[in-house]
């Protein structure tokens, strides 16, 4: 019931985007940018600040939503944006990185300080190193089943595979993580 | 399970991690720069297409003005091939009418040449009448001294002064006539002999 009612009230925000209503599109806004902003940082290995990122996102939004059918829920459609441009940033990312190796070795954010946090900076940055590492095939059914809590229905839905296939990559996902992370899952 | 603890360490990680910064989405400003988008992939042909129409057209120019150039080449060049063709028939009838005047003065010097060998006439025949009369003026002499023929050669002599007046045989004859008389006279004073030349005209 309450996945209709969201339908429901999803198509009526792009029937009234699609005649003209901004604040249809700032409801969207409000109502998504939060999730939005998660996923993006949790695809981007937690850098912090996804500001750019999610703009692109929005944007790209603002553009496509009147082609929007609404066959499938508006928050599907939108974290499979979210993971579009994740994918983009990243690889635009890789290529510049290739560019200007030696500076951006300079110009790394700090570490996320774990201060009064559930987990140490080293650890967390050994997890966060290990997430980043691993390819979008892997890194990103990782988030969206683990982090996002997203069932394999959905999560399969917006990567656009099937469910055995999310299912063989989430596990070989695992067996990486496990191979990376062994000292920190032993302790 | 260790897939338990790697999820919950993820999980973990990502509590660690924090949610990131409120992010403001202003909807002015999306529109803007959607627009601005669409600005750009509607401009962007454009101006491409434009650049390599101006490009085409520029090259063509440039090709046309290269072809221009190479024809006005092409005609200075011919223009320059026959004035110079022009120069050289001028310079060779100029080396043939200076051949030929040289033949011309090489064949009348050796006309005046072939003139110079050829004896002066005048001269000859003078030769000729002053031999004539020497012979005649020696025959005469001989006809006197050694033949006796006085008269006969009185005759030539005088023979020889009217056929040969401006000659030197001339000039002996009548000086032998003149020695002659004056026998005649010096024999008359004497008693001797008195000769007097017959037939003999009173100019001489």
């Amino acid at each position: 019931m309450v996945v209709m009612a969201e339908k429901i009230d999803d198509e009526c925000l792009v029937k009234q985007f699609s005649q003209g209503d901004d604040s249809a599109f700032n409801r969207i806004v409000e109502q998504y940018s939060a999730d939005i902003a998660v996923l993006t940082n949790r695809l981007l290995g937690w850098p912090g600040d996804v500001e750019d990122v999610v703009q692109d996102i929005f944007l790209a939004v603002f553009v496509g939503l009147k082609k929007f059918r609404c066959e499938c829920s508006l928050k599907s459609w939108l974290f499979t944006i979210t993971i579009n441009k994740c994918r983009t940033y990243r690889y635009k990312q890789i290529l510049w990185q290739r560019k200007t190796i030696t500076k951006l070795r300079l110009r790394l954010p700090p570490n996320r300080p774990a201060d009064g946090r559930l987990m140490d900076s080293e650890t967390f940055n050994r997890v966060r190193r290990a997430v980043k590492a691993m390819p979008a095939k892997y890194r990103e059914p990782i988030v969206l089943r683990y982090l996002q809590g997203l069932s394999i229905n959905e999560s399969s839905r917006i990567l656009g595979i099937s469910e055995n296939v999310l299912q063989v990559r989430l596990n070989r996902a695992r067996k990486r993580l496990r191979r990376e992370l062994a000292e920190l899952i032993e302790e | 399970m260790p897939e338990d603890k790697i999820i919950n360490l993820l999980q973990k990680a990502d509590e660690t991690a924090g949610v990131p910064a409120p992010v403001s989405i202003n909807i002015s400003t999306l529109r803007r720069r959607a627009n601005r988008r669409r600005f750009v992939s509607i401009a962007t042909p454009i101006a491409a297409a434009a650049a390599i129409l101006i490009a085409v057209g520029l090259y063509g120019f440039t090709l046309r003005a290269a072809k221009t150039t190479h024809q006005q080449k092409i005609a200075l060049l011919e223009m320059q091939i026959e004035q110079l063709q022009a120069r050289a028939e001028a310079t060779s009838n100029l080396v043939q009418e200076v051949l030929q005047n040289e033949r011309k003065q090489q064949r009348l010097d050796e006309l005046q040449a072939q003139l110079a060998s050829i004896p002066d006439p005048l001269e000859e025949i003078q030769k000729q009448v002053d031999t004539t009369a020497f012979n005649l003026v020696y025959q005469a002499d001989r006809m006197y001294r050694e033949l006796n023929l006085k008269s006969s050669a009185i005759r030539t002599y005088k023979r020889v002064i009217e056929l040969f007046p401006e000659t030197h045989g001339a000039e002996v004859a009548r000086e032998r006539l003149s020695e002659i008389k004056n026998i005649k006279y010096k024999k008359d004073s004497k008693g001797d002999l008195l000769w007097k030349p017959q037939n003999v005209p009173s100019s001489c």
